[in-house]
């Protein structure tokens, strides 16, 4: 009966890529891997977790690195479903760096912290698999499975200290509105699906163009997608969650969040822009404009009033996410195309690196200081220079100060605004222009705790700093300096001609 | 008779999605308890595979039906997750709503 | 027929909807939210969603509200929660008029384009499926063509969804060496 049944219907098995798609295998395999694996070793033995997971994000480099150097240039599968490009190789690769890094800084701070560190691991795995999906969807579906596929593990960790109410509450709250905004933008996507017919990106770039038919449902659409990914990059007035989220969670979570998740959000939302609706720029543009100039602002002057440092922090990586969005917004206007995409890879590549370094000097100094407010950073620099200095370059990065990376970034944001150059883009640039010098406030706060202060309670014992966060230190501290003193390295990937192909120019 | 006779076009059973996901959106933002929010957003996932399949038949094209499969299967863990979420932090409060989980404000 | 079919349909979906929100109790308001799964599940035959269908009586009405039912009665919520009271004055009507606007923006916009929405890619409206059961063959078709690799890959999610929320149910460990 069954055998009649198939026989009817011809079925041929997709043809699949297996060298494109060979690091989300190896993610899997290792997801899997250390599931196994945590079930056998003893619990004195569980920092075979740690390495494994090193060692299988690794691994998944290599793919990534074979095929940005193998003869076909981008890759497309399942009819444009599923693309390796350079703009998603340039991404996964970054994805994969931030994640050994936020490896290297959960070590220690997950064996002392009597988390259970096998599922940790996982975990962490599970939602960079998610991220480096992201970097190759082109269409509906696949955007969302990746989305899910990062959240829903990125859920149950800020949850993860489960004796700590702050930290349940955290993942209440994240996951709440987390999945309140997937809802949103799945709704946003339903509609965009009835309009074009298609879930394909590159099918709905075609369907949907500005003259003719284009009306309320195709606007409506759009905003919904945006708005859900607004959640998801925590723009202000969807940011809510965000300080609770950030203070609440395990601190290496934390910055994992406030990194490679928003990365995603971003990656996510510049596909669909550029890919799927570049035609509706008239009506992305100006709602992305007061997302861009509210999240800078609302998200400095909080930033300005906080008195514990991953609060602040909290706050000033939604202002950053600001300065992420200001290029998108006037991304279709003249020729701020190009240079908006390679801004915003840019800055996702730079802030990545200071950033995470930044949480990696908190968490060193946290296992001194025993504290999380700014005042405990006092003499810092009195009694662990080493710490002192790079907390100091990672927070006059942050503020954007020559040479360092954060200049970069801002320099290649406000050079593809002024690239747009209409009144929209001079007023964004002014507003970047002014937030820039608020942002000088509050890191020059912690810097004068760090340099002048005295110890808070004549503390001037460090506690040694372990090998896997200074591994962590180097390489975003040397990151950061490059980045800056060589801009040509990662200016060159600004070079992405196929999303940019989108606008039809 | 001929009322009877019309049939519910594509338009209808958007606006019925549109109605759910007004319901559900409200709900998410009026009620306290944390397993009742997450019904809400529940009933707002309803309303977008309403959605999905209403035009997948008005389009004669698969894609939005295998989009609701996918809607369905990652609610499920979706929920799974959530609640473990929520018993986790009820276990020890029992009784706790959104405002009372306010050890973060600010 | 299907007329009448689509408002007893529509009707359960609503009252069930309006049951999950206004409702006090949360036993009450999984039930309702049931008569509203139930309802969509109507629809989705009548949309010639067979597959679909079986999926939303099975998966939701079935696993997942027995999984709420549970939950709430495990913790004990099953109380009566007082909605009379609202701490914050400004966010019920604040709520209502985004409900309502929301509804309001989304019936207008495709009423309005009544046209632009299905004509897609331009091609000629045929119905989804020729007969019953090649729903299921088409979906399958698609799940395990277009999207077989986030198909695969929900799998993995799947796994890791359990085991992550094991260890966050599970009872705290009491001490390091204990094990």
């Amino acid at each position: 009966m069954l055998a009649s049944i198939l026989a009817q219907v011809p079925w041929q098995a997709p043809s699949i890529d297996y060298h494109a798609i060979a690091p989300e295998i190896v993610l899997a395999a290792g997801i899997v891997l250390i599931i196994l694996v945590d079930l056998f070793v003893g619990e004195s033995k569980k920092w075979v977790t740690a390495s494994l997971t090193g060692f299988v994000l690794l691994g998944a480099l290599i793919p990534v690195l074979t095929l940005a150097v193998s003869d076909p240039d981008a890759r497309s599968l399942f009819d444009g479903r599923y693309v390796i490009d350079e703009y998603a190789l340039t991404l996964k690769a970054l994805f994969l760096i931030a994640g050994y890094v936020v490896v290297l800084l959960s070590q220690n701070h997950v064996e002392e912290g009597d988390y259970y560190q096998g599922e940790y691991y996982t975990l962490l795995l599970t939602s960079l698999t998610g991220m480096v999906m992201m970097a190759s969807s082109r269409d509906l579906v696949s955007i969302f499975v990746a989305l899910e596929f990062l959240s829903i593990p990125a859920y149950m960790l800020a949850a993860w200290r489960k004796r700590d109410r702050k930290s349940n509450e955290a993942g209440v709250k994240y996951y709440l509105l987390g999945v309140f905004a997937s809802a949103v933008m799945l709704y946003g996507m339903s509609l965009l699906y009835g309009v074009t017919g298609s879930t394909l990106l590159s099918e709905i770039g075609r369907q949907i163009t500005v003259d003719g038919d284009f009306g309320g449902v195709h606007a409506l659409a759009i905003v919904f997608v945006v708005v859900g990914f607004a959640f998801k990059v925590s723009a202000v007035p969807f940011h809510t969650w965000a300080p609770d989220t950030y203070e609440g969670a395990p601190t290496p979570v934390t910055a994992f969040l406030s990194v490679a998740s928003k990365a995603a959000g971003f990656v996510a939302l510049v596909t669909i822009l550029y890919v799927g609706v570049p035609q509706a720029k008239d009506v992305w543009q100006p709602f992305l404009w007061v997302l861009a100039a509210l999240t800078m602002t609302v998200g400095n002057l909080l930033a300005l009033r906080q008195s514990n440092i991953v609060r602040m922090l909290a706050y000033s990586s939604i202002s950053q996410g600001g300065f992420i969005l200001m290029p998108l917004a006037v991304a279709g206007t003249g020729d701020a195309a190009g240079p908006a995409l390679q801004a915003v890879v840019v800055y996702l590549l730079v802030y990545a690196a200071m950033n995470l370094g930044m949480f990696a000097v908190v968490i060193a100094a946290a296992r001194t200081t025993r504290s999380g407010e700014i005042s405990s950073f006092g003499g810092l620099f009195s009694y662990a220079p080493g710490l002192g200095v790079l907390m100091t370059i990672f927070l006059a990065s942050l503020a954007g100060i020559p040479p360092l990376g954060g200049w970069i970034a801002k320099f290649a944001a406000f050079r593809a605004v002024l690239e747009a150059g209409n009144g929209w883009a001079y007023g964004i640039a002014v507003i970047g222009a002014v937030n820039s010098v608020i942002a000088f406030g509050y890191y020059g706060n912690v810097m004068r705790e760090v340099w002048m202060k005295p110890a808070p309670n004549g503390e001037t014992r460090a506690v040694a700093t372990p090998t896997s966060l200074v591994a962590a230190l180097t390489i975003t501290g040397a990151a950061t300096l490059l980045l800056g003193v060589l801009p040509g390295t990662v200016l060159r990937f600004g070079d992405l001609a196929d999303l940019v192909g989108a606008f039809g120019r | 008779m001929t009322l009877l006779a019309t049939t519910p076009t594509t338009t209808w059973y958007l606006v019925l999605g549109a109605v759910l996901f007004g319901i559900g959106a409200v709900g998410v933002l009026v009620r306290r308890n944390p397993l009742v929010m997450f019904m809400c957003i529940e009933l707002m996932l309803n309303a977008v595979n309403l959605s999905f399949v209403a035009l997948a038949k008005r389009l004669g094209d698969i894609g939005g039906q295998t989009t609701v499969f996918f809607v369905m299967v990652v609610a499920a863990a979706e929920v799974v997750v959530g609640l473990g979420i929520i018993v986790s932090i009820m276990r020890r409060r029992p009784g706790a709503t959104a405002d009372d989980i306010a050890e973060l404000k600010g | 027929m299907e007329l009448v079919v689509f408002v007893i349909a529509a009707a359960m979906v609503i009252v069930g909807a309006l049951g999950v929100i206004l409702r006090p109790n949360p036993v009450h308001a999984a039930l309702s939210l049931v008569l509203t799964l139930f309802g969509v599940a109507v629809h989705f035959v009548a949309l010639e969603a067979h597959f679909l269908a079986a999926v939303q009586v099975i998966v939701y009405a079935g696993a997942i509200v027995v999984l709420f039912l549970f939950v709430i009665m495990l913790l004990g919520v099953d109380r009566t929660e007082d909605i009379s009271i609202e701490p914050f004055k400004v966010q019920r009507p604040m709520a209502l008029v985004v409900g309502v606007g929301v509804i309001g923006l989304v019936t207008a916009a495709v009423s309005s384009s009544r046209d632009a929405i299905g004509r897609g890619n331009g091609l000629e409206i045929p119905t989804v499926t020729g007969d019953n059961d090649s729903n299921v063959r088409q979906i399958a078709r698609s799940v395990f063509g277009d999207y077989v690799v986030a198909f695969e890959l929900t799998s993995v999610l799947l796994v890791v969804a359990v085991v992550g929320t094991v260890m966050l149910t599970r009872r705290i460990k009491t001490g390091k060496g204990e094990s």
